[in-house]
C-alpha cells in the first residue's frame, strides 16, 4: 500500500530523510518512531505529497507520486485520512461541520453526509458533541474529532502524526484503541510517534528512524 | 451540491466580514455610477452629433449666366461623390424670395435694387457616415474646381469644434470607463485577496483533506461576483436616483435638457457588469493554487 524506494529528502543542506526503503502492506498497522527531528513528519508529508522527494520513488495506493500531476494530488489525498499533530480543526465550524468537510469536498449528497458523519462520531464516541466548537473541547476530544474527520471519507490509508502528543496516558490509550478498531476494518494505518509506550506490547511493526536514517525494525 | 455549499460559504463569509465587504460594495457602486454618467454623456453627445448632418449643409454659389445644361452637369458631378446624400438647386428668384422672408422687418435693404444681387446656389447634404471635417474639407476643395462654381461655403469652424468635442468626450469617456473598470477589478481583487489571506490556514487544511482547486476557489469567486453584482445594483439605484431626483427635474425647468435621453436599457445591465468585474477581480486575486 505504501512503498518507499531509496527515498531522500533534503532541506537546504540538511538531510531530513536519507535513502529510505520500506513498505507498509495493505491492512497493516505500523509505527514510525524516533526522536524529534528523526524525519517522522517528513516521511508522512512525503506520503500525502505535501513534500516531494529529492531522490527515490514513492508509490501510494498504486499512485506513483513522481508521475503525479499537481491537479491529481487532491484525488490521491482522498485515499488518505490524516490525523495532524496540531489538529487543524476549523475554529469557526462545529464538530459536525468539521467532520462533514471531508465529505463535502468530495461532493457527497447532504443526506449521506449526515449519516456518515454520525457514524464516524459514534466510532470516536463524540455524537453528543456534534454542535460544539473545537475551542470548547478538551485536547483528547479534539483529537477524536480529527480522527472522525480522517475516517469519514473511508480512506484506504490512515496517517497519524504524534496523535497523542499532549494527551494523558488514558486518553492516549483510548486513541490507540480507536486506531485498532479502524485497522480491523481493513484500513492501513501508519502512526508516527516518539512515545514508546504507545506501541509497547501492541505486537505491531515499528520502523525506527534516527536523523533521517532508517535504523531498523522491531515488533512493538 | 458543490455549488450550493460554496454559495453558502460565500454568504457566510460576506456576513462575517460585513464591514470590509460593505466598503467594497459602496466603492464599486460609486465607480459604476461614474461609469454610468460617462456613458450617459457619450450617448447623448453621439445622439446630438448624429442629428447634425440633417441640419448641416454645404452651399455652392454659382456663377451668373449658367445654362440649364451647365447646372445639370454640376448637379451630376456632385451626385457622383459617395459622401453626398442629396443636392437641391436654388435659383436666383427663390434665393431672393427666401431672403425677403428672412428679413421681413428690414425689407428696406432690398429696396431700390434694379437686379437680383443673389447668385443661384446648390445646397448639398451629406450622408451620416461621411460627416467629419476631413471629408467636408476634401469635398469643398473638389467642388471649387467644378466649372461654374463661384464660391463654396460651410461652417468650417463650427464643424471642427463639434467634431473635436465629440472625439474628446468619447476618448475621455472611454479612458474613464477603462480606468474605473480597472479600479473596480482592483477593489474586488484586494477584497478577495484579504479574505483569502485571512483563511490561509483553513485553505491549507482543505487542500490536505483533498479539496480541488475548484472547490477552494468557488466561494471566493462567488463572493467576488456577489460584491460586484451588489455594487452594480447600487450603482444602478444611484443612476436612477440621479435621473429622477435631479435630471428629470432639470428638464422641467430648463428646456436645454429636453432633448437629452437617459438610456435605461443600457443601465439595467449594471449589476451584470459589476458581476463580471467582480468575478474577474476574484479570479486574478486567487491566481494559481499550488498543492
Amino acid at each position: 500500500m505504501i512503498h518507499f524506494y531509496n527515498v531522500s529528502k533534503f532541506y537546504e543542506n540538511q538531510t531530513a530523510i536519507r535513502n529510505i526503503t520500506f513498505s507498509v502492506e495493505k491492512g497493516e498497522m505500523a509505527f514510525i518512531t524516533g526522536k524529534s527531528g528523526a524525519g517522522k513528519s517528513t516521511l508522512l508529508k512525503l506520503i500525502y505529497v505535501a513534500e516531494k522527494p529529492d531522490e527515490g520513488k514513492i508509490s501510494i495506493a498504486g499512485w506513483e507520486t513522481d508521475k503525479l500531476k499537481e491537479s491529481s494530488i487532491p484525488f490521491l489525498r482522498r485515499n488518505i485520512g490524516i490525523v495532524f499533530q496540531d489538529f487543524r480543526l476549523l475554529d469557526n465550524k462545529n464538530v459536525f461541520d468539521n467532520v462533514a468537510l471531508t465529505l463535502r469536498i468530495r461532493g457527497v449528497d447532504e443526506n449521506e453526509v449526515k449519516t456518515r458523519v454520525f457514524d464516524a462520531l459514534k466510532m470516536v464516541t463524540l455524537r453528543h458533541k456534534t454542535g460544539s466548537f473545537p475551542k470548547t473541547l478538551s485536547g483528547g476530544e479534539q483529537q477524536m474529532v480529527v480522527i472522525a474527520r480522517a475516517i469519514v471519507g473511508e480512506p484506504t490509508i490512515l496517517l497519524a502524526d504524534e496523535p497523542t502528543g499532549n494527551l494523558d496516558p488514558d486518553t492516549a490509550a483510548g486513541i490507540i484503541r480507536v486506531f485498532k478498531e479502524i485497522n480491523a476494518k481493513g484500513i492501513t494505518i501508519l502512526i508516527a510517534t516518539h512515545n514508546r509506550e504507545l506501541f509497547r506490547n501492541t505486537g505491531r511493526r515499528v520502523i525506527r528512524l534516527d536523523t533521517g536514517n532508517f535504523v531498523g525494525e522491531e515488533a512493538g | 451540491m458543490f455549488l450550493s455549499y460554496s454559495f453558502r460559504l460565500a454568504m457566510q463569509s460576506i456576513w462575517r466580514e460585513k464591514w470590509i465587504n460593505l466598503l467594497s460594495v459602496l466603492t464599486i457602486a460609486a465607480g459604476l455610477l461614474i461609469i454610468t454618467l460617462a456613458l450617459f454623456s457619450i450617448y447623448n453627445i453621439n445622439l446630438a452629433t448624429k442629428k447634425l448632418p440633417e441640419k448641416f449643409s454645404i452651399m455652392l454659389y454659382l456663377k451668373d449666366g449658367l445654362s440649364d445644361q451647365d447646372i445639370g452637369n454640376i448637379t451630376a458631378a456632385l451626385m457622383k461623390d459617395n459622401a453626398v446624400e442629396k443636392v437641391k438647386y436654388i435659383p436666383k428668384d427663390e434665393a431672393i424670395k427666401e431672403l425677403r422672408g428672412v428679413i421681413k422687418d428690414a425689407d428696406y435693404i432690398l429696396e431700390g435694387l434694379n437686379e437680383n444681387p443673389l447668385p443661384a446656389s446648390i445646397e448639398l447634404k451629406l450622408k451620416q457616415k461621411y460627416f467629419d471635417p476631413s471629408t467636408v474639407k476634401r469635398l469643398a476643395s473638389d467642388i471649387k474646381r467644378i466649372k461654374g462654381v463661384d464660391e463654396v461655403e460651410f461652417g468650417e469652424q463650427f464643424l471642427t469644434s463639434i467634431h473635436s468635442i465629440k472625439t474628446g468626450v468619447q476618448t475621455l469617456g472611454i479612458l474613464l470607463i477603462a480606468i474605473l473598470s480597472a479600479g473596480i477589478i482592483f477593489v474586488c481583487y484586494s477584497t478577495v485577496k484579504i479574505l483569502f489571506y485571512r483563511k490561509k490556514e483553513e485553505i491549507e487544511t482543505l487542500k490536505l483533506l483533498g479539496a480541488t482547486r475548484g472547490f477552494i476557489r468557488a466561494p471566493f469567486v462567488i463572493e467576488g461576483g456577489l460584491l460586484g453584482g451588489a455594487g452594480g445594483f447600487f450603482g444602478m439605484v444611484g443612476a436612477l436616483a440621479f435621473y429622477y431626483g435631479l435630471f428629470n427635474r432639470l428638464t422641467l425647468t430648463m428646456p436645454l435638457f429636453k432633448g437629452v435621453v437617459f438610456p435605461f436599457e443600457m443601465f439595467i445591465f449594471l449589476p451584470l457588469v459589476g458581476l463580471f468585474l467582480g468575478i474577474t477581480g476574484a479570479i486574478i486575486a486567487l491566481g494559481r493554487i499550488r498543492f
